[in-house]
């Protein structure tokens, strides 16, 4: 029978609050003091190059960040029927529909949309090719140039010939960006922000890793919170700090077994982008019976380690190597390894009506790991960021059916 | 001396419930349309029971509630209708390995084990599509009762095709083949023929053990049960009250957890 189960806050999430909350108004007022301080703007995909774009002391934010904000805020189903009415289709990626639609209608949009225009569009096709046609769309509104990055999909292993052809267009944003900054590209500055990306990616890792341990000290709600940082400030000081201090958190938890989820019962791993506009509503219909998410493919995608050698080498592997863009295969070896190292009873999948590249295969994925790990596995239809799709009654229904079927009734 | 168990499926469209002893013996069922209120139907039904057998409220020991509605009735516990679907399933058919529940507004495939502990499971409940809805809306655009389709499926002499599984283009589907002079038995055929597809879609998802056991309101129609035989190519088994399996498995876990 369900019980009333105590969510756990971190401490660590205010300081992460005050962190975004500054990030975002630095950003909102970057025409005072982009201009005077040579900082150009980026509109960037979140599979971006971002430590390229900070070397040359380019001001980068996420569109798909602030989708999620907006998921969050509730208000993206309004921002989606603006671009809807503007002609975008309803199939198209609710992260692209809400942030063409807080273009068109700031008034409806947090914080007024993000700073606008930028000087500058980055676009990665390592996580889908909807960011493509989005970026172009916006490159025809504010009429600036858009820097395409084309990292072909691996169906195995990254081959000689594949790195090679984006390392050559690695070297060649070097050249663009040279000439739209006027600036030269200077490698040690390059070599630092690596230095600080794969510092903050590897706290990232370790505070992962901890929730290997049972109880978990942490639950998917607080894994989507705090990967912010090192989705928008990878390469900065200010997302190692907070990583650090969040491990401390974290660790002190497991020292003291205290678990995220009160009496852990139950646990599970969790694939595809959150249910923003439900993040503790949907959770809490787990953790209500003792199910703890101990960990996810999603937020852990960042944890993409970064090869020593060539900084521009270096790069074109790690974004060319990202989860999204590799075979059935892989996912489903990556899920059953999850499964194994965090001793996992079942897993749930989102089927994500916006992300196709992450959901279309899930069912395929659902069967291999069930059938070489006996751990079953749930689907969920839903969307991340527009609230219309999402049905609560199934989705109650069937949460409460796996979890006896997970944990006996 | 409290010797009786309750099971009350409270579905969007019926309720039913059933009383089992403490052998696990279904001693009385009954069954009606869940309306505005399905707490109260249920309660309505339930008094009846107990009328009819005799009994008193104290002679109920326990009373597990499942279905839609299951947390609006004040039942010692709730279970979702596919553990108990399966747990009633398993109870009447010790070979079971596969439930197709065609119900009135969700359709699923429960793969279980013996004892009834549930492997895998699909679900259709976002459309209509392959419902007893489906069926209704299609019964109505024929000018039919539900029960008079399955006969009628039986003389067609051809199936005509129903393509679409959206339950208002499906609906405009059929009143093109009425105003083409289409025989209504070829029609209904055609009917039967899109519910079952939808559902033996879904047993790609959890696979299919034998012994198949189809319950659920529409497994009445031997119009669908016939489509769904030949399309999955195996024989099915109807038990003889197809509506009141997940009740029954809602009673039967009433009865497990006094124990
Ligand atoms: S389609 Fe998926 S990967 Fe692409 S932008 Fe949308 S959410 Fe991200």
């Amino acid at each position: 029978m369900a019980e009333k189960r105590k969510y756990l806050p971190l401490a660590s999430t205010k300081h992460l609050e005050k962190m975004m909350t500054r990030h975002y108004a630095l950003s909102r007022y970057h025409r005072l003091w982009g201009k005077p301080l040579k900082r150009p703007l980026a509109w960037i995909t979140s599979g971006a190059p971002v430590e390229l774009l900070r070397a040359f002391n380019i001001h980068p934010v996420y569109p798909e960040n602030y989708g999620a904000i907006c998921g969050t805020r509730r208000v993206s189903a309004k921002l989606c029927q603006v671009a809807e009415a503007a002609g975008y289709s309803q199939d198209l990626c609710s992260y692209a529909r809400t942030h063409i639609g807080s273009i068109l209608r700031p008034d409806l949009a947090p914080m007024g949309g993000l700073p606008k225009p930028p000087d500058l569009l980055v676009c990665c096709n390592n996580i889908c090719g909807t960011v493509l046609k989005w970026y172009e769309a916006l490159a025809r509104i504010f009429q600036v140039p858009l820097l395409v990055l084309d990292t072909p999909y691996l169906p195995a292993r990254l081959t000689d010939h594949t790195k090679e052809y984006v390392l050559a267009q690695f070297e060649q944003m070097v050249v663009d960006l040279e000439r739209l900054t006027g600036r030269r590209l200077n490698r040690r500055e390059l070599a630092e922000q690596l230095a600080r990306s794969s510092q903050a990616i590897a706290l990232w890792k370790e505070i992962r890793e901890f929730c290997k341990t049972s109880p978990s000290p942490l639950n998917a709600p607080d894994l989507f919170i705090h990967m912010a940082p090192i989705v928008t400030l990878r390469g900065t000081q200010q997302a190692v700090d907070y990583y650090r201090r969040l491990k401390e958190e974290v660790n002190r938890r497991v020292r003291q077994r205290q678990g995220a989820v009160d009496g852990e019962k139950i646990r599970l791993v969790w694939d595809n982008i959150a249910i923003w506009y439900r993040i503790f509503g949907f959770f809490k219909m787990f953790s209500e019976r003792g199910a703890c998410f101990v960990t996810d493919t999603y937020s852990g995608g960042w944890v993409m380690e970064l090869p020593s050698g060539d900084p521009l080498e270096s790069m074109a592997i790690t974004y060319t190597e990202i989860f999204l863009n590799r075979s059935p295969d892989f996912r489903a070896e990556q899920m059953i390894n999850l499964i194994k190292e965090y001793n996992a009873d079942g897993f749930v999948m989102h089927s994500n009506r916006s992300c196709k590249p992450y959901s279309l295969i899930q069912e395929v994925i659902r069967r291999r790991v069930t059938r070489e790990t006996g751990v079953p596995g749930l689907v969920v239809e839903a969307d991340m960021a527009d609230e219309r799709v999402y049905a609560e009654e199934p989705i109650r229904n069937r949460v409460q059916a796996f979890l006896e079927t997970v944990g006996g009734i | 001396m409290a010797r009786y168990f309750l099971g009350v499926d409270i579905g969007s469209l019926t309720t039913k419930v059933v009383l089992v002893n403490k052998n696990g013996d279904m001693v009385a069922r009954a069954t009606g349309r869940s309306g505005y209120s399905g707490r109260n139907v249920a309660n309505r039904l339930s008094n009846g029971l107990l009328e009819e057998k005799k009994l008193a409220p104290k002679d109920i020991a326990a009373a597990v509630a499942t279905g839609y509605g299951r947390v609006t009735f004040p039942a010692d516990r709730e279970v979702s209708e596919i553990t108990c679907q399966a747990k009633g399933i398993a109870h009447l058919f010790a070979g079971a390995g596969t439930v197709i529940d065609i119900g009135g507004q969700d359709s699923k495939v429960i793969r279980l084990l013996p004892g009834g502990k549930v492997i895998d499971f699909a679900m259709n409940d976002k459309c209509a599509a392959g419902t007893g809805r489906f069926l209704e809306v299609m019964a109505a655009a024929l000018e039919l009762e539900i029960q008079e389709l399955g006969p009628l499926a039986a003389r067609a002499r051809e199936h005509c095709a129903i393509s679409s599984f959206c339950t208002v283009f499906a609906e405009s589907e059929v009143i093109s083949h009425v105003s083409a002079g289409a025989p209504k038995a070829d029609i209904v055929a055609g009917v039967c023929d899109s519910v079952a597809a939808r559902v033996a879609s879904m047993t790609s998802r959890t696979g299919l053990e034998p012994e198949v056991v189809f319950t659920g309101g529409v497994a009445r129609n031997s119009g669908v049960v016939n489509a769904l035989a030949k399309q999955l190519g195996c024989r099915l088994s109807v038990p003889e009250e197809p509506e009141i399996t997940a009740a029954l498995g809602a009673a039967l876990f009433a009865r497990d957890n006094a124990d």
